[in-house]
């Protein structure tokens, strides 16, 4: 099952990389995060005095995960947008579903098509965002500085990935009802800013200093939040994704 | 053999009713054609046969697989080349990475594959070819590209939908003369769906007419002509003036019909037989001069007018 399932999401992949603004896109996606956080941090560290570094942590800290998750997210809609809607719009689905696919096979490929590169880009962008900011703040002189804490952590290893795969759910449920990528694309992105929640609630208790509490709250109610869109998003998906009902939609 | 073996066959889109109770025999090795008008259920039963679609009611088996019961199966066995094929390749990969790609996906050996696709790019006249991307070939070769991933994996059964739609008469003719190499060279059993009476009859041993789902009428294409054709017509070729022709042709009381062509008139005729020569003398003592006097062939073009129009039923 997995080989056939790999086979479909590297092409899908590749395929998706022809369009200039998935490559335009992944490019950004890998850089921009990373980017963003080394920048935040590094120019903050270089304005504030030591002394208050402690306290402009509290309000940086969380919005790591939140800007790293965001642009992690960003690579599934848009290459699932094309291995599903795309498809579609090109005609090709008919003969890929008169393979002997089953439909668990089809489904488990297009998943990994928009999953695998996001997952990477993940990892990646976590692993560069702190080691950058850790070596950056080291060679400009300052106290090392690490980006990441463990609620940030924990928010990077259940809700990013979780959204991630709700994303691709979302995406086959929308796909019966677009035509064209860009409007899948589009519709899908929105459910992205699910992620603003763990970047601005904390900062709810800005007198209080942002209490660990505050943290850990938010990301909670965020995992509860991407938790909802994920199981009922890939129980419609499951319902959804048929031949049947692919091949009416064709 | 039947390779295919339809019964029952029903599919319902909420209040319309694709298919109506089917039932149709396909002999194996045979290429079969499915005529009709749009809408007439055509497309979808190739799609029920390929496992796309699930019936609403009573199934269909394809070699000795049930589509309902075994449609992986069937797809294994099965090559389909769907309506408007030439745009279902996919236009960002060359021809060969859109062969590689199907044949992985339907367990063709990894070490058979590059032999494979050679032989078939070949046969095809699309090996100089292989490396151009599929967007960038003409229609016709497109289609051959598809037609390629329907026959890569070997398929006892072709489902092939409207095969030469949107080709030029050439390409057109290049792919009817393919499904025939093919099936002389692979055995392989074809059902084609076309609008297209004139490639039907070229190309397809056995037919089936159908309408609003249901089956008016099959058997063999020679047989079915004749059958039903009882009238036969002539094509007299003559030099001088059709209008005086055509009128001496109308004034006989054996002649049922007749058409006026550029340089010939086209006549129906009553027990050709007896009356072929009155007619003949009449025309020949009245000054007009005959170049040919032939029967003229008669198409499946008349043979579906005739079944679609007049109601015939199996």
């Amino acid at each position: 099952m997995m080989r056939k399932s790999l086979i479909v999401a590297k092409t899908d992949f590749k395929n998706a990389l022809d369009l200039r603004f998935v490559k335009m896109g992944l490019i950004m996606s890998v850089a921009f995060g990373p980017v963003m956080v080394i920048l935040m941090f590094v120019s903050l560290t270089a304005l504030i005095p030591p002394s208050e570094m402690a306290f402009a942590m509290l309000f940086l800290r969380p919005m790591v995960p939140s800007i790293i998750g965001i642009f992690a997210i960003i690579p599934t809609t848009m290459i699932s947008a094309n291995a599903l809607v795309g498809e579609r719009e090109q005609n090709t689905l008919e003969p890929l579903l008169c393979t002997p696919l089953t439909d668990r096979e089809l489904l488990l490929g297009k998943t990994l098509a928009g999953a695998i590169p996001s997952l990477i880009i993940l990892v990646a962008s976590t692993i560069i965002s702190v080691v950058g900011v850790a070596v950056l703040t080291v060679v400009m002189g300052f106290p090392m500085v690490i980006a990441l804490d463990l609620p940030g952590v924990f928010l990077l290893a259940t809700s990013v990935p979780l959204m991630i795969f709700a994303v691709v759910a979302v995406m086959i449920i929308i796909s019966g009802r677009v035509t064209r990528v860009y409007e899948a694309y589009q519709m899908t992105s929105i459910i992205i800013l699910i992620f603003i929640i763990p970047m601005i609630m904390p900062l709810l208790g800005i007198e209080t200093g942002v209490p660990n509490e505050a943290v850990w709250f938010s990301n909670i109610t965020t995992l509860i939040i991407v938790a909802m869109v994920f199981v009922i998003g890939w129980a419609l998906a499951l319902k959804l994704f048929n031949r049947d009902k692919l091949v009416s939609m064709v | 053999m039947n390779e295919i073996t339809i019964f029952g066959l029903t599919k319902n889109f909420g209040e319309l009713v694709a298919v109506d109770h089917m039932d149709l025999n396909i002999p194996g090795g045979t290429i079969f054609g499915l005529l009709g008008p749009n809408g007439a259920g055509k497309s979808t039963t190739t799609r029920l046969l390929s496992t796309l679609l699930q019936p609403t009611d009573g199934t269909a088996r394809v070699s000795e697989f049930d589509i309902i019961q075994e449609p992986v199966r069937v797809r294994e066995i099965t090559g389909v080349l769907p309506e408007e094929s030439n745009r279902t390749v996919y236009p960002g990969m060359t021809a060969y990475e859109n062969l590689e790609y199907f044949a992985r996906l339907y367990d063709v050996p990894e070490e058979e594959i590059p032999a494979r696709i050679e032989e078939l790019l070949t046969f095809m006249d699309l090996w100089d070819r292989k490396d151009d991307k599929a967007g960038e070939l003409s229609t016709g070769n497109r289609q051959r590209v598809a037609l390629c991933r329907a026959i890569l994996h070997r398929p006892t059964v072709l489902l092939l939908d409207e095969p030469t739609s949107s080709l030029d008469p050439l390409a057109a003719k290049r792919v009817r003369e393919l499904i025939l190499e093919l099936s002389k060279k692979y055995k392989q059993t074809f059902l084609i769906n076309s609008h297209n009476l004139p490639e039907v009859q070229r190309v397809c041993n056995r037919i089936a007419i159908i309408d609003e789902g249901k089956v008016l009428l099959q058997g063999k294409t020679q047989e079915l002509r004749s059958q039903l054709l009882s009238k036969q017509k002539f094509r007299i070729r003559i030099v001088g003036d059709i209008e005086k022709a055509s009128s001496i042709a109308k004034s006989m009381n054996f002649v049922e019909a007749v058409k006026e062509e550029v340089d010939s008139i086209l006549v129906t005729i009553e027990d050709p037989t007896e009356n072929n020569s009155s007619l003949m003398q009449n025309m020949l003592s009245q000054g007009i001069k005959i170049v040919e006097f032939a029967e003229e062939e008669a198409t499946l073009e008349d043979l579906y007018l005739e079944v679609v129009k007049g109601g015939i039923q199996k």
